[in-house]
Formats: C-alpha cells, sequence, structure tokens
C-alpha cells in the first residue's frame, strides 16, 4: 500500500512538472521548434548524405557499372582519387581551392570596405553620411548578378575573353581593362565582398555605434596616439563583429553560383559550386558530396566563431550603454574621403542601373547610338514579326510578367511572413530559456539553413516533393523560402527578444494577461521595428533568389528571376535588362515603402 | 511500428503510381491506332491545363497556334534540356508537363528506358517518316550548329578543313559554348572520336598537312582534333551570344560553331557572318571532314500526363507543315517529312546529314571516358 502511494506520488510528481514545463509557452514554442527544424533542416541533410552513397539510375549507374539504387563508395573514390584525366584535380581539388580563394578574399574585401565606411559613418565627421549609410545596402538589396553583369558589359574589350567587343569603358573612355581585372578570382571576389559588405557595415557599424566611449577617452587622456587606439582598443571591440561577418559572409560566397558564371567560366575559372551545378545534371552523387563540403566549411566557421567568442548571438546584439562617442576631425581630409565613397557607391549602387535601362533599350549590342534604340523591348508589339530577338512583346504588356511579379511578390511576402513570425517566436523561446541547452540547440537549429547553399537545399526540397504529393506549386516554394530565410528573422528575433527585460512581460503575467496578448500587446510593440525587420530581410532576399527557386519553380516564368535566368541564357539580352531593373526597382520600392510606413529596415533585420 | 507504416505507405505510393504508367501507355497505344477525328475527340473530353515544356522558344507559338485551333487551355513552358530531363524525374500530378519537346538523344534513351516518357507516333506520319526518324523516338525536327565565320577584315577565317581551327594562330579566335552547360556539345565533341569520324578526321589531317597524323598519346585523331579544338576555344554564354558577339565589327578574324537559326535575329549583324558550308558549297567543295554537327528534337509524351491524348494530339499537331511553321519560318530547322522543304537559301537535310557529325545515342552512353577527356580539355 505504501508502495503504491510512493509509486503514485512519484507519478503524480513527474506529472506534475511536465505540467508545469509545458505551461511555459517558450518551452512549447521551443519543442515545437525542435520538431519542426529537425524534420526541415536535419532530414534534408540526412537525405542529401544518403544521394552521396547511393548510385542514381542512368549515367551514373552505368559509369559505376552497379544497378541503381544500389549503395556504395563510388562517388568518394571519382571525386577524390580518380587521377585518370586529372579528374579529381579538376572536378574538386582546383575548384576547391579557388573557392577558397575567392571566399576568403571576398569576406576580406567585405570586412574591409564596410568596416572602415562603418567607421567613418560612426566615428568622424565625415561629410554627406546619409547618403552614404542609405545607398550603402544597395549592393545587398539588388540582385549579386547585378553586379557582376554591369562588371562584364562596362569593362569587357576586344582585348580579352571572348575578344569580339568592348564595353561602356573602352570605346567612350578608349580604357582597355586588362583579363585578370575583368574575369576570373580578383572580380568574382570584388563583386561578392561589394555585395556582402553591408553585412560588415551593419554589425561593425553597431557596435562602434553603441560602444562604450570610456575606454577611448581614457587612452585619449593619457595622449595614446589616434593610431594606436584604434588598433589596441577600437578593433579589439570589434573584432566579434568581424568574425560575424567572415561567417556570413565565407558561407554566401561559398555557394554564390551566378557571379562565378559570369565572370569565370569566360577565362575557364571554376569555383565549387558552378562545378557542383554542372555535376548535378550527371553525376548527382558527387554533386551531394561537394555540398557536403561546402557545409563542413560553413559549420567549422560556425564552430571556430562559436569558440573564439563564446556565444554568437553576443555580437550580433546592439548592447552596451554608450557614453558621449567622440568623433574624429577629419579636417581637410573630410570632403575627398567623402567625395571618394560618393562616386564608389555610385558606381557600385546606381551606374549598373543606369547601364541596365541603356541595354535594355539598344536593338544591336554595342551600338549606343540614338537610332539603335527602342521602346520596344518594354512597351512593344509583334515583335517576333519584326525583331524577332526574344519574347514577342515588351515585357510591360507582357502578361507573362505580370504574373510572374504578382508571384513572386506573393511568394516573398508569404516567405515573410512565415519566416518573420518563426523568428519572433523562436527569438522569443531562446531568449526566455537562454543558457539551456534546448535553447542552443533550437538556436543552432535555426541558423543551420544558412549554411546550405541554395541550389543544394533546392535540389533535396525537389527530390523530398516527389514522396510528397500535396507539397508542390507555391506550397513548396513557400516552404523552402520560409525554411532558407529563418536565419535573418530568428536572428533579429533572438536579438530583438535578448534587448528586453523579463520584467515587462512579468507584470503581464501576474495581472493573468493571456501569453498570445502578452505578445501582441506587449512584446510586439515594443521592439515592433527590430520584429519588422526580421519580416523585411526575408522577403527582400526572396524577391531576388534564383538559385534556391530554380529547380522548384513549376515554369521558368513562374518568378521574375527564373524568367531573368532564362532570358539571360537566351541572350535576350535587352529583355533579361528589363526584367533585372524592374526586380531592383520592385525591391528598392518594397524596402522603401517598408521603412517609411514602419521604420523597419534591412540593417536592424541583420544588426539586431 | 515505423517500419510498417513507412511499409505501407511506400506500397500505396508504388500502387497509386503503377496504374497512371500502366494507363498512359496504354492510352498511348490506344492513340496510334486512332484517326484524327477520333484523337481529337479523345482529347476534347480530357480536362485540366495542357502542359508542354520544351527546349526550344518557338513552342510558345506553337502551343499557342494549338490552342486557338482546338480551343484547348495550354501551357507551354521554356525550359532548358536539364531541366526538363529532372523535372521528369521528380514531378507528378497536375503540374507536370503532359507533353515534352526534347533534345540529347543519349539522356533520352534513359529516360525512355526508366519509363519516363513514351514514344507517340501519329498515323498520318507513319508512311512518311524514315523508321529511324520514328523509334525509338518521333523526330520533330534536326538542328544543326555550324561554323560560322566574321567576314570583315583581311584574316577571314573561311575554313576549309577543321584542323584548321587547330592552328595556334587560331587560339582564341575560336568561339562554342561550354559543352558541360549544353549536352548536345558534348556528344558532338564525343562523336568526333567514335571510329568512323576518326578516321574521317585523320585523312582530313591528311588532307590538310599532306602528311600522315601523328598521334602521339591520343587514342585516336578525334581524340587529338577534340584537345586541340578544345585548346583555341573561348567559352560563350549562349548561342544567341555567340552569334551577336562574331558578328560585331569589331570581331574580324573571329569563327563561332553556334545554331544557324540564330541568323535570324534582328541582333545579329547577318551581313557580317558566312556560313562555312554554304560558301564551300557555292565554290563546290565542302568543309573537311565536317562543317558542324546536327542533333534532333524529340517529341514524346510524358508518363505522368494526365492530358494524354491531348498531348498526342498536339504531337501530330506539330508534324504537319502549320505545326511546324514557327521553326519552318527561317533557316536552321528541318523536319524529317520530306514533304516539308526547306527554306530558300539553305541547303537540305540530306546534304546536311551528309556533311554534319550526327548524334549516335549508344556510342555517347557508354563513352564516361571520353567526356572526362573532354572535361580534362576544358579546364585551363
Amino acid at each position: 500500500m505504501q508502495q503504491t502511494n510512493a509509486k503514485g506520488f512519484q507519478t503524480r510528481r513527474l506529472l506534475g512538472r511536465v505540467r508545469a514545463w509545458f505551461s511555459k509557452p517558450a518551452n512549447v514554442i521551443l519543442l515545437l521548434f525542435l520538431v519542426a527544424l529537425t524534420v526541415l533542416t536535419l532530414y534534408p541533410l540526412l537525405s542529401m548524405l544518403t544521394e552521396t552513397v547511393t548510385i542514381h539510375t542512368g549515367r551514373e549507374a552505368r559509369a559505376a557499372q552497379l544497378s541503381a539504387g544500389s549503395i556504395a563508395m563510388y562517388h568518394f573514390q571519382r571525386l577524390f582519387a580518380t587521377s585518370e584525366n586529372d579528374y579529381s584535380w579538376i572536378q574538386f581539388y582546383q575548384p576547391f581551392l579557388n573557392t577558397l580563394l575567392v571566399s576568403v578574399a571576398a569576406s576580406v574585401i567585405a570586412i574591409l570596405f564596410g568596416g572602415i565606411v562603418a567607421f567613418l559613418v560612426t566615428r568622424t565627421d565625415l561629410k554627406y553620411k546619409k547618403f552614404i549609410s542609405g545607398v550603402f545596402t544597395f549592393p545587398y538589396i539588388m540582385p549579386s548578378w547585378t553586379l557582376a553583369l554591369f562588371w562584364e558589359t562596362f569593362f569587357k574589350n576586344v582585348n580579352i575573353g571572348l575578344k569580339t567587343s568592348n564595353g561602356i569603358m573602352a570605346s567612350v573612355f578608349g580604357i582597355y581593362m586588362p583579363e585578370w581585372f575583368v574575369y576570373g578570382a580578383f572580380p568574382i571576389a570584388l563583386v561578392l565582398g561589394l555585395h556582402y559588405a553591408p553585412f560588415a557595415y551593419i554589425l561593425i557599424g553597431g557596435i562602434l555605434r553603441n560602444m562604450d566611449a570610456n575606454l577611448e577617452e581614457a587612452a585619449t587622456i593619457l595622449k595614446t596616439p589616434r593610431i594606436r587606439i584604434i588598433w589596441r582598443i577600437t578593433l579589439p571591440i570589434v573584432k566579434p563583429a568581424m568574425l560575424s561577418t567572415f561567417l556570413l559572409v565565407f558561407a554566401s560566397s561559398m555557394s554564390a553560383y551566378s557571379v562565378p558564371v559570369f565572370l569565370g567560366s569566360p577565362v575557364r575559372y571554376y569555383v565549387l559550386s558552378t562545378k557542383m551545378k554542372s555535376l548535378m545534371d550527371s553525376y548527382p552523387g558527387q554533386a551531394y558530396i561537394i555540398v557536403g563540403v561546402m557545409i563542413l566549411f560553413g559549420v567549422a566557421i560556425l564552430l571556430l566563431n562559436q569558440k573564439v567568442t563564446n556565444s554568437r548571438k553576443q555580437f550580433t546584439t546592439v548592447t552596451g550603454k554608450s557614453g558621449q562617442i567622440s568623433k574624429i576631425h577629419l579636417n581637410r581630409a573630410n570632403r575627398p574621403v567623402a567625395i571618394l565613397l560618393v562616386i564608389i557607391l555610385l558606381l557600385v549602387a546606381v551606374v549598373p542601373l543606369i547601364t541596365f535601362a541603356l541595354e535594355s533599350v539598344i536593338i544591336k549590342a554595342g551600338d549606343y547610338s540614338l537610332s539603335n534604340m527602342t521602346l520596344d523591348f518594354w512597351i512593344g508589339r509583334d515583335l517576333d514579326k519584326r525583331l524577332d530577338q526574344g519574347d514577342s512583346t515588351g515585357i510591360l504588356l507582357n502578361p507573362k510578367v505580370w504574373n510572374a511579379l504578382g508571384y513572386s511578390l506573393g511568394l516573398a511576402a508569404t516567405c515573410a511572413i512565415v519566416a518573420g513570425t518563426c523568428g519572433i517566436l523562436v527569438g522569443y523561446g531562446v531568449a526566455k530559456r537562454r543558457g539551456s541547452k534546448l535553447a542552443s540547440l533550437v538556436n543552432s537549429l535555426s541558423f543551420f539553413p544558412y549554411l546550405m547553399p541554395s541550389l543544394a537545399f533546392g535540389a533535396i526540397y525537389l527530390s523530398m516533393s516527389s514522396q510528397l504529393p500535396w507539397l508542390r506549386g507555391f506550397a513548396l516554394l513557400a516552404l523552402v523560402g520560409s525554411v532558407k530565410y529563418l536565419p535573418f528573422a530568428s536572428r533579429s528575433g533572438v536579438n530583438a527578444m535578448l534587448q528586453l527585460s523579463g520584467e515587462i512581460e512579468e507584470a503581464a503575467v501576474i495581472t493573468g494577461v493571456p501569453w498570445w496578448k502578452r505578445m501582441v500587446r506587449v512584446i510586439f510593440p515594443i521592439q515592433k521595428s527590430s520584429f519588422l525587420s526580421g519580416y523585411l530581410l526575408p522577403m527582400v532576399s526572396c524577391m531576388r533568389e534564383l538559385s534556391l527557386f530554380v529547380l522548384l519553380v513549376p515554369t521558368s516564368n513562374t518568378i521574375l528571376t527564373t524568367m531573368l535566368m532564362q532570358y539571360s541564357e537566351k541572350g535576350w539580352a535587352q529583355f533579361g535588362n528589363a526584367i533585372n531593373l524592374l526586380i531592383i526597382v520592385v525591391v528598392l520600392l518594397v524596402n522603401f515603402t517598408v521603412n517609411k510606413l514602419t521604420g523597419a529596415s534591412i540593417d536592424k533585420g541583420v544588426g539586431g | 511500428m515505423k517500419k510498417l507504416l513507412a511499409l505501407l505507405l511506400t506500397c500505396m505510393l508504388v500502387l497509386s503510381a503503377i496504374p497512371a504508367l500502366a494507363d498512359v501507355a496504354d492510352d498511348v497505344a490506344a492513340g496510334e491506332a486512332l484517326t484524327h477525328d477520333e484523337l481529337v475527340e479523345k482529347a476534347l473530353a480530357e480536362t485540366g491545363t495542357f502542359v508542354v515544356y520544351g527546349n526550344t522558344s518557338r513552342i510558345a507559338t506553337a502551343a499557342e497556334d494549338f490552342a486557338a485551333l482546338y480551343n484547348i487551355t495550354t501551357e507551354a513552358n521554356n525550359l532548358k534540356d536539364q531541366e526538363i530531363y529532372t523535372k521528369l524525374r521528380s514531378e507528378n500530378g497536375n503540374t507536370a508537363a503532359d507533353m515534352v519537346m526534347i533534345q540529347d538523344g543519349a539522356q533520352l534513351t534513359d529516360a525512355i528506358d526508366e519509363g519516363l516518357v513514351i514514344n507517340f507516333v501519329p498515323s498520318a506520319v507513319k508512311d512518311v517518316l524514315d523508321e529511324s526518324d520514328q523509334q525509338p523516338a518521333l523526330v520533330h525536327q534536326y538542328i544543326n550548329k555550324l561554323f560560322i565565320y566574321n567576314n570583315l577584315g583581311d584574316d577571314v577565317p573561311a575554313i576549309r578543313n577543321v584542323w584548321e581551327l587547330t592552328d595556334p594562330s587560331m587560339k582564341g579566335n575560336v568561339i562554342f559554348k561550354n559543352p558541360e552547360s549544353e549536352k548536345v556539345n558534348m556528344n558532338f565533341l564525343v562523336m568526333c572520336t567514335k571510329e568512323d569520324w576518326a578516321a574521317k578526321l585523320a585523312d582530313a589531317y591528311k588532307a590538310w598537312k599532306g602528311e600522315d597524323i601523328d598521334l602521339g598519346s591520343y587514342k585516336n585523331a578525334g581524340y587529338k582534333w577534340v584537345a586541340e579544338f578544345l585548346d583555341n576555344v573561348t567559352f560563350g554564354k549562349s548561342d544567341t551570344t555567340i552569334a551577336e558577339e562574331v558578328s560585331q565589327e569589331t570581331a574580324a578574324g573571329k569563327i563561332g560553331l553556334f545554331v544557324l537559326s540564330k541568323l535570324r535575329s534582328s541582333s545579329v549583324l547577318t551581313d557580317n557572318l558566312t556560313v562555312a558550308q554554304y560558301d564551300a558549297s557555292a565554290q563546290g567543295y565542302t568543309v573537311e571532314p565536317f562543317a558542324g554537327f546536327m542533333y534532333p528534337m524529340y517529341t514524346m509524351v510524358n508518363t505522368k500526363a494526365t492530358r494524354p491524348y491531348t498531348g498526342m494530339l498536339f504531337i501530330e499537331y506539330l508534324m504537319t507543315q502549320e505545326g511546324f511553321q514557327p521553326w519552318g519560318k527561317s533557316i536552321g530547322a528541318y523536319s524529317p517529312n520530306a514533304a516539308i522543304t526547306v527554306n530558300d537559301g539553305d541547303l537540305t537535310i540530306d546534304v546536311w546529314k551528309d556533311t554534319l557529325v550526327m548524334e549516335d545515342a549508344d556510342y555517347i552512353l557508354e563513352s564516361f571516358e571520353v567526356e572526362d577527356f573532354i572535361l580534362q580539355h576544358c579546364q585551363k
């Protein structure tokens, strides 16, 4: 009897504990996300790992002389240890080294450029700050290939690449740039570096703007030279932000596809992502091994990052109570430095747009005379009978384009709502259960999709969708987009929640306000702009996404970016340029409108 | 429990897939015996949007005309060949294509073996076409990629022998699409190493140099030509871009290997271009041993089609003079149907078959090592 009582007591105690655990919304949220993220991120990862040892039908099975579906280490042996025809060197080692070089260089460029501008804007009395900080995020808002396309169009000449025609630099200014400047490692790293420099600007700028000025002031009082203060005080403080930037830029550059295709292929410069794409067509097993290598690198840097700084979340958060920061006077250098920056930003952010506009109205390439210009590619009809260089109607009169624009906007909005809301919930759970294993697991899992190359992520979801009949079309694209962009939203969600003091919610808890009401009435309004930024970043990223969706769209005409890629590959340059411009304008408009209406902005989304 | 559930689900999936496969195969078998009117009746009885994938941009025009003719809601999608094969393998249900128009005979052979697509030969063309154009897959048209050069300046590369393209002086002057990005280009290079073409290349070498070819470490003359050709080549993004670029006034001395039909585009300065074989024919010779290559574009019914009879009707339509019009209106597309003649100024399909390298799917499918060899020479 006593034993039964004891047992019953224990069971009741356990039940009570479970009930208490589940009565906390943060626990329920974390548990739900643990399950969901395991299915949505770990399952794809495992299925990808399975693909690396599975022999696929067709070419792969015949080449391996094994039956389709069998399990073998053939792909590993072939990709890593085939010396005949230099196979492994060509398909893996050389592209791998190129990828490392380009990704490291891009990260350094992004940190240097973004960091220096962030320093100048936050810590000096630089002129035209408003313009500089306003335009600096443009390259990130624009699709990355924008700058790559511009680079080629602007600098190509008859001495390099195809050696057939001159770009604007050669034909207008008579300046012929060397091949290394226009194609290959240098421009790829530079373009990626410039594209991701806003990460550095936002992360480093956030720290610089809010850092405690006492340290620097103390050094100044002790008559420490300025350069020594920067070297010994400022740099160590921003080091975590620099490492964060390195992680983000390195992982993104490693899986970047369009930029190496545009600027590498003409000189036979291949990176892992371009090799992965071509292998995916004929030897998917080897392509998935390359994806695995990319993920391994991402995870390694993430771990290194965590080890160095102990916790990644610390440096993406705007922390500290700053005192009065003393601004450095640039004196006579002020105007020249500001003008130089403005020129660089105009070149990177504004001139490409003008170039696209120009390229979308000329009939024959390279001829910029008025007689060679037409608005037909925008508003013409019956073009197949007159020009026959692409579609039969101009893009603004083409229902396909409007449908694709509507679909892209709908998809971006859906992904933003799903990812943004999940981001807030993850943020809430992680912040409330800070320090627990569950919280840190969910936090890491929610960042994991960032490390998966988009193209491979799409490919895995495509093969998953063939097993799930309901998962197709819009639902498939929305799910993939939401998972892929969750890291952006969860970052800003976690950061925003960490800034909130627990007392704010506690007051509402004591008065018995239900959880959802606390979220909607208390927490959300306080951190509104940070949360909204968590919605904006997935929205913007989704609007200009290509690699993630390229295999999943029902047709190339479904969304604007796949339509653009199709036109570009067919060589329908004018239509391609017009659609590119349309995408950029729409993305900028969305960004501007949301910013004006709600105060949310991209920089808050990344930087917290 | 989990295993049981997984087994049950798998069984359900397999069971749900088998009838669909068998249904479409039965429909196609039945369709081959139907008259045109019966096929129309069956097609109109089907519901839902008729979806087409094709790796030719002009499929859109053909589909529009077809939709207007039969009042059938049609959605035509122009995709790359590889995208179509990927989608055929992974798509199910209403979004999948009912019918595909596709190139690359080697991959198509695999797709047929895997049961992804089924061949349909309309009764109207059964007695008209050669057997080789009907089986294993119906050929809708042949497309040729030819050596076409810029005719400006003093240094015009009016080639008479393809070995001229391997001369060190031609380095950087030859433009071709990367064989890794379009399989038909890879297929062409692979075919050059087949014994018959290798022998012809060896003869052509002797005709060019006046001496027997020294193969060195190469297995045959085909390997040697491919290696030396690729060493001189610069890769262009697309055939349209190559056509535009080679036609530039600043591109004297350049020669490209690209689709002849690109000459129709107004962005190409056609006057600056000369098709090597046109010039050769006018002077009574041919480019030795080939003036480029030619490959078929096939039409097939998707085994997952939800409108199989409409797919068959569309195939029947494409094989008519009217259905061929979107391609036949300009040069560079050749119907296997002799009743559909070529454009003025173009050469006939028989002439092209004699002067161009054609695909042999069986040889390509077994030539993995050749592809590795080609990839090696596509690298710097």
